[in-house]
């Protein structure tokens, strides 16, 4: 914003839309459906308000906040790699991509470790309708971090590879995991925090 | 009758070309919105299937929504059995599109099979389900609730063989180095298959959001399949109009 503001009236314009249009349509398509989501959580929510609230007290908080720190500490580490990748040096972004990558893989274990204590506890999906939202929305988030993984993965592998390098590849990853991460937050507030 | 069959291709060709270029491809487009309407107006006028009734309900209930749809049920599945053959054509024009794409054609016999088998439970088992039950009125009352049940379990359950015909697409136009489909259109299919997977509860589920007329599990999906099915009738429109007229497309 602050580079269209100092740019003289015949100069263009060096404003950068990041990554490219391609993955902004998805990732609003992908913001739709999680809306959406939440929106009948909260309907359900105001329709069974007390099954809800007590089924909540048996999330583990501490879990959970454990791994918003850890999403958010792994978007922190992906902003960076793009920040570096945009100045050329691209071992570092290896390094910083890598990381934000292993805060990926340790969210989904504690995220498995969460479901396999409470499906041990007997909080399965059948139970009632505050599981059913959990399971189904905290397992098409741990879809959403699977992928994105995925994604970290291509992303390593074009910046070991100088003749494959692009920045805007590394900029369109990011996005889709920033993306990952807000919804995340959204879904802590709003499934564990919410009273 | 083989001398006349045989001088007749270049004579009718090149005549052809300079009135409707493309005339084939073009008639296998329209007929894919054609289908489309006609598939809404059975399964959402007619039949009923579409938005699903609901699932938690007596098997009294069961019997009078048979016994109120009877005659739509039977006039809608009948043609559906008439025009069902199609959806070969809409597929047809898909593939034929991805075999212009620079992936192995893997991809397109992928698509043709998964199409071809998921028509079987995403519609056909749901129609000839529910064109048993009015074919009897007399019939035992839970029998006929089952067969409500099998036909509204298989068609919004069904699967497997849509999400992997999604992720076939979705692949090959994201591999795609010809650019016949923009990227954005591989995302929008990809995000088709995280509203597929969220049905898979329909099973456990007699009523919320997850069963199989909820909120999440049918009119979330079904709204974004209509998104997607309106973006690939206009890509392929726009195919069409910029594939060259002599392109030789893969075998």
């Amino acid at each position: 914003m602050v580079s269209i503001l100092e740019t003289t009236p015949t100069e263009q314009p060096r404003w950068h839309l990041p990554g490219d249009i391609n993955i902004w349509v998805f990732v609003l398509a992908d913001l739709f459906s999680f809306a959406f989501y939440f929106v009948v959580f909260m309907v359900y929510r105001i329709e069974h308000g007390s099954v809800f609230l007590d089924s909540q007290r048996h999330l583990n908080l501490t879990t959970g906040a454990l791994n918003t720190l850890v999403l958010l500490a792994s978007s922190r580490f992906v902003a960076l790699a793009v920040q570096t990748a945009r100045t050329g040096d691209y071992r570092r972004a290896t390094r910083l991509v890598s990381l934000g990558g292993l805060c990926g893989i340790l969210f989904t274990l504690i995220k498995s470790y969460e479901w396999f204590r409470e499906i041990a506890d007997g909080f399965t999906l059948p139970r009632n309708e505050f599981f059913m939202f959990y399971f189904s929305i905290t397992g098409v988030h741990l879809f959403h971090v699977l992928i994105g993984l995925l994604v970290l993965a291509l992303i390593l592998r074009e910046l070991r590879e100088p003749s494959l390098r692009r920045a805007s590849m590394v900029e369109a990853g990011a996005i889709y995991w920033h993306m990952v991460d807000l919804v995340w937050i959204v879904i802590f507030a709003l499934l564990y925090l919410a009273r | 009758m083989t001398g006349a069959t045989a001088a007749l291709p270049a004579r009718v060709s090149a005549r052809d070309d300079q009135r409707s270029p493309k005339l084939d491809l073009w008639i296998c487009w329209w007929v894919f919105p054609a289908f489309y309407t006609l598939f809404g107006l059975i399964f959402v006028v007619l039949t009923r299937v579409m938005p699903p009734p609901r699932p938690g309900v007596g098997v009294d209930q069961i019997n009078s929504f048979f016994h109120a749809h009877g005659t739509t049920i039977k006039l809608g599945f009948a043609l559906l059995m008439v025009f069902i053959g199609l959806a070969s054509v809409t597929n047809g024009l898909v593939a034929f599109q991805m075999k212009r794409m620079s992936v192995k054609p893997i991809f397109t016999y992928a698509y043709i099979a998964t199409l071809a088998v998921g028509a079987v439970p995403g519609a056909l088992f749901a129609a000839f389900a529910f064109l048993a039950a009015v074919f009897r009125p007399d019939r035992d009352p839970h029998l006929v609730a089952l067969l409500y049940d099998v036909g509204l379990l298989t068609f919004v359950g069904s699967l497997g063989c849509f999400t992997t015909n999604y992720l076939v697409l979705a692949l090959a136009i994201a591999l795609d180095k010809n650019k016949v489909f923009p990227m954005w259109m591989a995302y929008i299919t990809f995000w088709q298959i995280a509203t597929e997977l969220l049905a898979a509860p329909v099973f456990v589920f007699q009523k919320g959001a997850f069963a199989w007329n909820g909120a999440i599990s049918f009119y979330e999906g079904t709204v974004i399949f209509v998104v997607f099915l309106g973006c690939l009738i206009v890509l392929l429109r726009r195919a069409i109009q910029q594939q060259p007229m002599d392109e030789l497309v893969q075998d």
